[in-house]
C-alpha cells in the first residue's frame, strides 16, 4: 500500500514537472513559429523588392566564409547605417531563422537553471549551448 | 537554376515530407541535384531548411504531445557533436562518395519502408542505473486516452552513441533524419510515442542548426537558393498537414515508395560516375 502511494506520488510529481515544462515549452514554441514567421516575411520581402527592382527572382550575392556571429553583426551594422537593400532583407531572414534553436537552448539553460532548480541539467544544456556557440563562432 | 523550378522542387519535398513525417530533405537535396546544383550546396540549403520545419513545427507538437526536456538535452549533447563532425566531413569529401551515400541511405529508407510493420507500443519500466541518475523519467496526461503515463527512458548509454550517429548523419546529409532518432527514442530506448515525435523534434532542430552553422563559416550558404528553398519547403510542409488528414497513409507511403527508388537509384548511379 506503501509503495503504491510513492509511486502514485511520484507519478503526480512527474507530471507537475511536465506541465510546468511543457507550459515554457509552449511558450517557447509560440517563440520559434513566430521566428519563422519573421523569416519567412523577410525572405519574401526581399525576393519581392529584388524582383521589382533587378527584374530577377535570384537575389545575387554571396555569403562570404564567415560564422555566424559575423553574419549577424554584419547584417545589423547594414541595417543600423540605413544601407538597406533587398540582399539585407534576406540575410536578415537567414540570420533569424538561424538564432531560433540557439533561442530554444537558452530558453531550456534558464529554465532549468532557475525554475527547476536543476545542477545536472542546467551543466548539460550548457555543455549543448557551448557547444552550439562554438560552431557558430567557427572560422 | 531557375528560382521557379527551385521553388516547386522545395514545395513538393516540403509537402511529402510533412504528409509522410520523414522530412523533406531526403528527396529535396537529390532533386535539386538532378536539376544540375552541386551537391554540397544542395546539403547546405537543405540544412538550414530543416531548421525551418523544425521551429516551424514546434509549436504544433507541444500542443497535446508532450516534450521530454531532459532526454531531448542528453542526447543532443552527443547529436551535435555528430553533426558538426558530418558537415566536416562532407565539406572534405569528394563528390562521388556523397552521392553514393545518399543513394545508400535513400535506398536503405525505401527497404525501411516496405518492410514497416506497426510496432507494439512497449514502453520502458525498466530502467537502468545510468538513466536513472539521468531523471530520465516522466509522465504525462494523455489527452486522447485520458490516463496519466508513465515511463522510463532506459538505456540512456546506448541512445546518446546511436544519437551521435545520427548527429553525424544529419550533418553529412543535411538532412533532418528524424525517422532515425524516432526509431532510437523508441526502440532502444523505450519511450512513449508522442515523446518520441516531440523530443525528436527538439533535437532536430539544433542539430541542423549546428550543422548549418559550420555549412555558413565554409561559405557554402547560397542566399539565392535559400530564399526559394525555404519558400517553398515551409509552404509545402504547410499545405501537407493541411492535406495530411484527407489521402490515406497508404497513398503517401506508396508515393515516397516510388519516389525514394527513384531517387536512390540516380544516385547510386551518379556514384559510380554513370550520369542519365
Amino acid at each position: 500500500m506503501i509503495e503504491d502511494s510513492k509511486h502514485i506520488h511520484a507519478a503526480n510529481e512527474n507530471v507537475a514537472e511536465q506541465e510546468s515544462m511543457n507550459s515554457m515549452d509552449v511558450l517557447v514554441g509560440y517563440i520559434l513559429l513566430i521566428g519563422v514567421l519573421v523569416s519567412v516575411l523577410l525572405i519574401i520581402a526581399g525576393t519581392v523588392w529584388n524582383w521589382l527592382s533587378a527584374q530577377s527572382l535570384t537575389t545575387q550575392f554571396t555569403i562570404s566564409g564567415e560564422n555566424y556571429f559575423g553574419f549577424l553583426i554584419s547584417s545589423l551594422h547594414q541595417l543600423l547605417t540605413g544601407a538597406i537593400r533587398p540582399q539585407l532583407l534576406i540575410s536578415l531572414g537567414i540570420v533569424t531563422l538561424m538564432f531560433t534553436p540557439y533561442l530554444r537552448v537558452a530558453a531550456s539553460m534558464v529554465y532549468f537553471a532557475f525554475v527547476a532548480r536543476n545542477l545536472k541539467y542546467t551543466l548539460f544544456t550548457l555543455v549543448v549551448f557551448s557547444i552550439l556557440t562554438y560552431s557558430l563562432f567557427l572560422r | 537554376m531557375s528560382f521557379e523550378w527551385v521553388f516547386l522542387i522545395s514545395i513538393a519535398a516540403g509537402f511529402v515530407g510533412a504528409m509522410s513525417g520523414m522530412g523533406g530533405g531526403i528527396i529535396l537535396i537529390p532533386a535539386l541535384t538532378l536539376l544540375g546544383l552541386d551537391i554540397k550546396h544542395s546539403i547546405a540549403v537543405s540544412i538550414v531548411s530543416v531548421i525551418a520545419t523544425s521551429s516551424g513545427s514546434a509549436s504544433a507538437y507541444v500542443r497535446d504531445k508532450i516534450t521530454n526536456l531532459k532526454v531531448g538535452m542528453f542526447l543532443e549533447m552527443f547529436t551535435i557533436v555528430g553533426a558538426i563532425a558530418g558537415a566536416a566531413i562532407t565539406l572534405a569529401s569528394g563528390q562521388r562518395f556523397l552521392y553514393l551515400l545518399f543513394g545508400i541511405v535513400l535506398l536503405a529508407s525505401w527497404v525501411a519502408l516496405l518492410i514497416q510493420r506497426r510496432m507494439p507500443e512497449k514502453i520502458g519500466t525498466q530502467q537502468d542505473r545510468f538513466s536513472k541518475w539521468l531523471e530520465l523519467s516522466g509522465s504525462y496526461y494523455d489527452q486522447a486516452s485520458r490516463e496519466t503515463i508513465s515511463y522510463k527512458a532506459n538505456r540512456a548509454h546506448f541512445g546518446a552513441l546511436l544519437m551521435f550517429g545520427a548527429g553525424l548523419v544529419a550533418g553529412l546529409l543535411g538532412i533532418g533524419a528524424g525517422a532515425l532518432k524516432v526509431l532510437i527514442h523508441d526502440l532502444v530506448m523505450g519511450l512513449p510515442p508522442k515523446v518520441s515525435t516531440t523530443t525528436s523534434n527538439l533535437i532536430i532542430g539544433v542539430t541542423a542548426l549546428a550543422g548549418a552553422s559550420v555549412y555558413l563559416a565554409a561559405g557554402m550558404v547560397d542566399p539565392g537558393l535559400i530564399a526559394p528553398v525555404i519558400l517553398g519547403v515551409v509552404t509545402g510542409a504547410f499545405l501537407g498537414t493541411k492535406v495530411l488528414v484527407r489521402i490515406s497513409n497508404q497513398t503517401v507511403r506508396n508515393v515516397f515508395l516510388v519516389v525514394l527508388i527513384v531517387l536512390g537509384l540516380e544516385m547510386l548511379l551518379r556514384g559510380f560516375g554513370v550520369r542519365l
